[in-house]
């Protein structure tokens, strides 16, 4: 670190310090771990190249098995994207305090994660070079296209959605001096934190956090209706909607754990994610995994009784055929090891809800593995039925390079960005003490008044 | 605008089981009119091998009381068709004449169709096609072989109809029956297969799919192909 | 990072990006047919010819544009397939263009089969072959030029035969595989011919494992007879399948029995039984046509046991359900239901007669026929003839060829009673030095892929100084020759083509050129009458044709000038003139020769679609003018093999597994999609041989499913199939029309490489004494992982 810098650093507030020392100092552990990354990305990208270059005839995927892992990833990574934003404009909107440390990381991995997701179904295209046709020859009513256009709409109000609530951070880096200072008068834009400017900003973000939440839903109940809007057995179902976006939250709580654990670790931010936030979002991640539980049970139960054929084939590829395996990994990591986990207070520790955070995680990319394969490897009219899907190094390759894009990235903005929202843990210290405790007087009986009396 | 006489067409077919042996001449008379290329061992045992039309048989029941159905299945040309409502970009579509129809310029190769379709009647191409350099020389020029990367499926052989169309326009008379008629009938030595307008009553299909034995496919999903079945005899 | 560093990792990264860019933009490009590039409006001829892929020689028609071949299709005026056509037909446009066909005529270079070679002019080659045969002859030996003639019928085998004549060389070996039948007809009718059947007309069809609708001698005249709307009025024959496996033709006949391998013949007389106790035979037709059915009395006094008593002594109902494994009921059923609708037809198929007892199995299936008097009737076994065309000049013989053909064939006559098996016997005398031969020529046979003695073939051609094939294809043996003159493929060559004997009515089917031959091959039938011409003196006098075109519009003239029959019509014309005939009446369509050959080659040939069956030639034309059921001569020829005075099939003729080692019977059979013997493969059919839906040019074996189970195989595990002579990788399929204890093998099928997987090779030998054909199915095998 320059000295400079240093000296900058140390005239400010502690919490500034750690908060802004990660944009002004680099480990060396960074760096290995950038230039690891940096190369499966690579790689990835060749791979890549090679699928453009000969045909998706690189993928392992056949007829009548269509869709594979990037179509899994895709599900799955704009899954993860709910984590953030939807979560952050959850607790915003309840006013949930101690959403205050946590809100910016999560509102992070949306962002990046949505850009990952989107760019698979046109990894998947069998000719990425005519992408544009979809918007030259919409045809409205196939659900791919309402799909482009949510998720469009949503990576537009997320990328919104985590800058507005920057702008007092980015002001503050601006006027330190600390870091690049002509990047940060640009993207500061002008933003002085005057009182004015502070309460239209609140507002804005009032109404964002509004806005968001239903966009978010949508983008995931059409990918669950891409599925469902299909005649496909165990694809038909009235409920992927809702399973969806449940799943999708769920992955993310996981995915935010996970970060957090690390981003903790890494920053030295205990004063930050205290085991509060741990025990707060480990309560979370139960309730998701019952609801999960609740969600799945019911899906497979009415299968079961429907009895159908083409559906049984499917359902029983996946309890005790082909899918076994995925499957009840699945059912270990969605359900099994976070209820088991996070139902006891002892386990709602940091490194619990790490375990059980990378548990969600993999059950959820499981699932998404037991949604698409099984059911593509199991058409309706079985008669000709004999497929199978082994995902090729390509797509390994490529899935591989998603998973170290989004973490390159992540952390490189860890680089640019305090990844605790600097102004809302101050306005927290300042205002919010005294708000929440005029608040909860607000809920509770007035004690000086008599029953039936109300105050003028 | 363009002026068209009021009445309806819609290409049908109805494959009589009855008389189906299985020969799967049909299979390699559309393969043959309709350039499709083949695989090599590696991709077609991947299952990436093409057949717009394929004779699927069904066995049953053990030796010696073993029975057998073949069922030729060309894409079923839903009135209905799960396909169409999928494709983002409208390379796959019905036609005026309700023959579900394939734009191979326009398709992004997304496979939403491939997917939505019951009947996994659409093919992919994961790679271009391959010929052997002497074989191009028996590629049907009135057929444009697709590139990879976008699916293709059975059309009716509809170049088969433009060109009855221009004879009949070039002989000054209406079009007949026996005039437009694809490659797996003209093929198929039992005359299982029947071609025709299922709306025009003087055509053979419009009879015989209001026969007893006529049926469809899954017809229960609604989809409302325009090929039936026969069910055998006995 | 060093600003040096730095630049040099984005000059990287950009050389990358910019090369993946400019690598990556022309990958979708997409290629057009030939034709579509500048594309301008095709010139499209639709031409008449004959589907020369198998025996059985449909008539088609060619989609020609701008001269290519582009689709192929049955020709609908043909009175056998009548537009139908079969898969191996449609793919014919894969074989002409295929991408191993030999380019120019080969001369090897380097050792034998080190595939290296010369190519040279057409006239060149011939000279090579010229100058081998001008020193044979002059040698005053032209015996040993020898000629293995595959699938070699009408004018190109007269051709050759006249050649062989005339040059002097009796060594005319034919490599065709009949089916046994001509020796069944010739024995009980006195008629040295394949019989026919009139399906179409047949109420019943009873076929002993006879591939009706898959590979059978005209699997598009069974098409015909099942489904011809026109000519039947809806009303088809009752089809019930007899075999060892739920082949096709079972699933689509209306009944199919499954029965154990080798007892076809048992079951016939099985039923024969039937219909001799509730006395449904036919009387009359016994009565006055038939011998051999009551116990007589010969010469010598000796009492002999006739049909009636041999089939009530032997073959009663329970003791043939027991062997066959058919259940008594069924006999019964079948018994009744073939006598009671007539006419009715019992099918011999090729298995029942390459089988250790084969020719006795064989007649077992006919006499059925007899009983009922189903033969020379509409609807039953009919003795066809063959076209009248003009007969080739008279061979002139000089001294060399009188010399060269007293010396006789190689390898003997064969056995008395089938004369089969003449290649196999040639390749053994070949080997033990009986004959020397110096120079062989190849005619449309591999016989080091087909034959079931590959080794012994190796090792007779390894002692023939100078191979010439000509063959289109490097196939296994010509890859083995000297010189290859490369045959014009069917499509672009001029050959008389007439349907197989299963076929009763008369019929001269026209290949004609549908594309221009090219300058890559020549065709052998002009080959010859090149080398005739060259070889001048008595040679070039035997054939005295300009050209193969030539020498069938010659033999065309025979047609011409008969007085019946006509040119290939539609239904309505065929009927018609069967009608006129009937009467005894004929019109002639043309005046002049040369409009009728026109008209000839547009319709695609020439039929009579009348059948005369007052001709009593055509029921029988032995000795005593009846139809034999227990002929002498078999009897005799029985107790000269050995087999005792047993004059027919004894119950206990099955051949069991021999020993644990090789559990399972090896069921080979012929795939509706492949054509016959070695070709190599169109692309189509490699890819998609069977309907099992995920084989893929790949051999595969088909095991019941219990069988997999209990040996601990799963579908589409690789498996070897072993015999005590050989094995064969294949892929296993589950298939749960297979018996218990048989595994069936389809023939032709080739490895990915290209390598054959010829089933015949595991056979163990076994043939049967009497005819010499090898026994096909009775070999015994197991199956390892692999
Ligand atoms: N693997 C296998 N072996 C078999 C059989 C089988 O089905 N499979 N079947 C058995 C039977 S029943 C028979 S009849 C025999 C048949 O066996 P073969 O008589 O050997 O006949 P094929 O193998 O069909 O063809 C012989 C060769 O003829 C050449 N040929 C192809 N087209 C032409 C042409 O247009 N002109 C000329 N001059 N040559 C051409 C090809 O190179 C081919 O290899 O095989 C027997 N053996
Ligand atoms: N598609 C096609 N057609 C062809 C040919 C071809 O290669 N392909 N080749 C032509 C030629 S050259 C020939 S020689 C003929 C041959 O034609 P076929 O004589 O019909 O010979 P395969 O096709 O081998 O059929 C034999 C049948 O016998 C049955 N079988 C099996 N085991 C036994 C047994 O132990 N006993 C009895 N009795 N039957 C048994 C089998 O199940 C099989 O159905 O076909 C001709 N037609
Ligand atoms: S060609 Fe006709 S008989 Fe043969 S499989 Fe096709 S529909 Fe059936
Ligand atoms: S693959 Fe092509 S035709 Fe099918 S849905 Fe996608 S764009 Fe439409
Ligand atoms: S069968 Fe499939 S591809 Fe054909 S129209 Fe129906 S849904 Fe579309
Ligand atoms: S209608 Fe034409 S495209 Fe469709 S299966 Fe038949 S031949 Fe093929
Ligand atoms: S049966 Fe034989 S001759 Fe007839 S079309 Fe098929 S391959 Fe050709
Ligand atoms: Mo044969």
């Amino acid at each position: 670190m320059r000295h400079d810098v240093r000296e900058k650093l140390a005239r400010m507030s502690p919490d500034e310090q750690t908060l802004l020392r990660p944009l002004v100092e680099t480990s060396r552990t960074f760096y290995i771990s950038a230039a690891a990354l940096g190369a499966i990305g690579l790689w990835g990208l060749y791979a890549y190249y090679l699928q453009v270059r000969y045909g998706l005839g690189r993928t392992g995927l056949n007829r009548p098995e269509y869709w594979g892992i990037y179509i899994i990833s895709f599900v799955f990574f704009i899954g993860i994207s709910h984590a953030g934003t939807l979560i952050s404009a959850i607790l915003r909107v309840a006013k949930a305090e101690w959403r205050r440390s946590i809100t910016r990381s999560a509102e992070l991995i949306t962002v990046i994660v949505i850009g990952f997701g989107a760019i698979q179904p046109i990894i998947d295209l069998g000719r990425p070079d005519r992408a544009l046709n979809i918007i030259f020859n919409a045809q409205f009513r196939s659900p791919l296209l309402w799909d482009v256009m949510s998720i469009g709409l949503y990576f537009f109000s997320c990328t919104i959605y985590l800058y507005v609530p920057l702008l007092p951070d980015l002001a503050l880096i601006r006027d330190s001096g600390i870091k690049m200072p002509r990047l940060y008068r640009f993207l500061a834009a002008g933003y002085h934190d005057t009182p004015a400017q502070r309460a239209r900003l609140e507002r804005v973000i009032g109404v964002l956090s509004l806005a968001v939440i239903p966009i978010a839903i949508s983008v995931h109940t059409i990918i669950g209706w891409i599925f469902a809007m299909t005649l496909r057995p165990m694809w038909h179902s009235t409920i992927f909607g809702p399973y969806f976006v449940m799943g999708a939250i769920y992955s993310g709580i996981g995915a935010i754990l996970v970060a957090m654990v690390v981003l903790r670790r890494v920053y030295h931010l205990e004063q930050y994610f205290k085991d509060v936030h741990f025990d707060y979002l480990g309560r979370m991640l139960l309730l998701f995994s019952l609801l999960w539980f609740y969600f799945t049970f019911a899906e497979y139960l009415t299968v079961f009784y429907g009895a159908e054929p083409a559906e049984m084939r499917v359902f029983w590829a996946k309890i005790s055929g082909p899918f076994a395996i995925p499957f009840w990994t699945m059912v270990l990591g969605a359900f099994v090891i976070p209820f088991v986990l996070m139902s006891r207070q002892a386990t709602r520790t940091p490194r619990g809800t790490l375990i059980a955070g990378m548990a969600v995680v993999v059950g959820m990319w499981l699932e998404r593995y037991n949604i698409v394969v099984p059911t593509s490897v199991n058409p309706i009219w079985e008669l000709e039925s004999l497929a199978h899907y082994m995902p090729s190094w390509i797509e390994l390759s490529i899935m591989a390079a998603t998973f170290a894009g989004f973490i390159l990235l992540y952390m490189v903005a860890t680089k640019f960005i305090p990844i605790v929202s600097i102004w809302e843990i101050r306005e927290g210290r300042q205002e919010s003490v005294k708000q929440v405790a005029d608040r909860v007087a607000t809920y509770l009986p007035d004690s000086s008044l008599p029953a039936g009396v109300v105050e003028s | 605008m363009r002026e068209r006489a009021r009445i309806v067409t819609r290409w049908g077919m109805v494959i009589d089981l009855d008389r189906c042996t299985g020969c799967v001449a049909c299979e390699v008379a559309c393969k043959s009119e309709n350039n499709i290329a083949t695989v090599p061992p590696d991709q077609a045992a991947m299952g990436r091998a093409k057949s717009w039309m394929k004779v699927v048989a069904e066995v049953e029941g053990e030796f010696p009381d073993t029975s057998l159905h073949f069922y030729p299945r060309p894409c079923m040309q839903c009135d209905n068709p799960p396909c169409v409502k999928v494709c983002p970009v409208a390379a796959t579509y019905i036609n005026d004449e309700g023959t579900v129809a394939q734009i191979y310029a326009r398709c992004i190769g997304c496979r939403y169709c491939a997917n939505a379709c019951p009947y996994t009647v659409k093919y992919f191409n994961w790679y271009g096609p391959e010929w052997a350099d002497s074989e191009r020389q028996h590629l049907n020029p009135d057929v444009s072989v697709r590139p990879k990367g976008v699916i293709e499926k059975c059309t009716f052989c509809h170049h088969r109809l433009q060109q009855a169309r221009e004879d009949a326009r070039a002989e000054g008379r209406v079009l007949r029956e026996e005039d437009y008629q694809p490659a797996c009938q003209e093929a198929c030595p039992t005359a299982a297969i029947v071609f025709g307008d299922l709306e025009n009553s003087t055509h053979r299909v419009r009879q015989l799919k209001d026969d007893p034995r006529s049926m469809r496919l899954m017809e229960d999903l609604g989809t409302a192909p325009k090929v039936y079945y026969l069910r055998p005899r006995e | 990072m060093s600003p040096s560093r730095r630049s040099f990792l984005w000059t990287m990264g950009a050389a990358a990006t910019a090369y993946g860019i400019q690598d990556t933009t022309r990958v979708f490009w997409s290629p057009e047919p030939a034709s579509q590039a500048g594309w301008t409006p095709g010139i499209e001829k639709h031409l008449t010819s004959t589907c020369l892929v198998c025996p059985a020689r449909c008539g088609i028609r060619g989609r020609v544009v701008d001269g290519s071949l582009i689709r192929l299709t049955g020709n609908s005026l043909h009175p056998m397939n009548r537009g139908g056509i079969c898969p191996r037909g449609v793919a014919g446009v894969q074989m002409l263009y295929h991408p191993e066909r030999i380019a120019a005529p080969l001369v090897r270079v380097g050792p034998r089969g080190g595939a290296r070679w010369r190519a040279v002019s057409r006239e060149d080659a011939l000279v090579l072959l010229l100058e081998r045969l001008r020193e044979l002859r002059s040698a005053g030996h032209p015996e040993t030029l020898a000629l293995l003639a595959g699938f070699c019928s009408g004018t190109m085998e007269d051709v050759w035969r006249q050649f062989l004549t005339a040059y002097g060389s009796p060594n005319y070996v034919a490599d065709d595989y009949q089916d046994g039948t001509e020796s069944v007809m010739r024995l009980m009718h006195g008629i040295d011919r394949r019989p026919g059947y009139d399906l179409e007309r047949a109420a019943f069809v009873l076929s002993f494992g006879a591939p009706l609708f898959e590979s059978w001698w005209s699997p598009l005249q069974a098409f015909v007879a099942y489904a011809d709307p026109d000519e039947r009025n809806g009303q088809r024959p009752r089809f019930v399948q007899v075999d060892t496996r739920f082949s096709r033709t079972a699933a689509q006949a209306q009944e199919w029995v499954g029965i154990r391998p080798d007892t076809h013949g048992v079951l016939a007389l099985g039923i024969a039984y039937v219909i001799i106790r509730d006395q449904l035979y036919d009387t009359r037709f016994v009565a006055d046509h038939v011998s051999g059915f009551e116990d007589s009395i010969d010469a010598e006094g000796h009492l002999r046991e006739g049909y009636r008593s041999m089939v009530l002594r032997s073959y009663r109902t329970e003791e043939v359900s027991a062997a066959t494994g058919v259940p008594v009921e069924r006999i019964t059923s079948l018994a009744r239901a073939f006598a009671e609708n007539q006419p009715a037809i019992a099918v011999c198929g090729m298995d029942v007669t390459h089988a250790q007892r084969g020719l006795m199995a064989g007649m077992a299936v006919h006499s059925l026929n007899v009983l009922m008097g189903s033969v020379n009737r509409p609807g039953g076994v009919l003795f066809g003839q063959d076209p009248p065309v003009a007969p080739l000049v008279t061979p002139v013989m000089d001294d060399t060829a009188t010399i060269g053909l007293a010396r006789g064939p190689a390898g003997g006559a064969g056995p008395q009673l089938g004369a089969h098996g003449a290649a196999n016997r040639f390749a053994g005398a070949v080997v033990d030095g009986e004959v020397t031969v110096d120079t062989i020529l190849l005619y449309y046979s591999n016989p080091l892929a087909s034959s079931i003695h590959p080794q012994t073939w190796r090792a007779a051609l390894a002692r023939v100084p100078f191979i010439v094939s000509f063959s289109p294809f490097l196939d296994e043996t010509t890859s083995q020759a000297d010189l290859v003159l490369p045959d014009l493929l069917p499509y672009e060559r001029w050959q008389d083509a007439s349907p197989p004997a299963s076929y009763p009515y008369p019929v001269w089917g026209l290949a004609r050129p549908l594309v221009d031959p090219g300058t890559s091959g020549m065709h052998s039938g002009d080959a010859v009458l090149a080398l005739a011409r060259q070889l001048g003196g008595s040679v070039a006098e035997s054939l005295p044709y300009d050209s193969f075109e030539t020498l069938l519009k010659q033999r065309a003239r025979g047609l011409f000038a008969v007085r019946r029959g006509m040119l290939l019509g539609n239904a309505f014309e065929r009927r018609n003139q069967r009608r006129m005939e009937e009467r005894g009446w004929w019109l002639a369509e043309h005046a002049e020769f040369e409009p009728f050959w026109q008209d000839l080659v547009e319709r695609g040939g020439w039929t009579d679609p009348f059948f005369d069956h007052t001709d009593p030639a055509r029921l029988a034309q032995t000795a005593s003018g009846r139809v034999e059921l227990m002929p002498d001569a078999f009897a005799r020829g029985a107790v000269a093999a050995g087999l005792g005075p047993a004059s027919y099939l004894a119950l206990d003729t099955v051949k069991s597994a021999a020993s644990t080692d090789f559990p399972l019977r090896l069921i080979p059979y012929r795939l509706s999609t492949l054509a016959s013997g070695t070709l190599a493969l169109e692309r189509w059919m490699s890819e998609a041989p069977s309907l099992f839906p995920n084989v893929h040019w790949n051999p595969w074996v088909e095991v019941h499913p219990e069988t997999a189970r209990a040996l601990g195989f799963h579908d589409s595990d690789y498996v070897w199939v072993v015999s005590s002579r050989g094995r064969i990788r294949a892929q296993l399929k589950v298939f749960p029309g297979t018996a218990p204890d048989n595994v069936c093998l389809p023939y032709g099928l080739r490895h990915p490489d290209g390598a054959l997987a010829n089933p015949l090779q595991l056979l163990d030998g076994d043939h049967d004494v009497l005819s010499g054909l090898a026994s096909w199915s009775s070999t015994f095998v197991r199956l390892e992982r692999a």
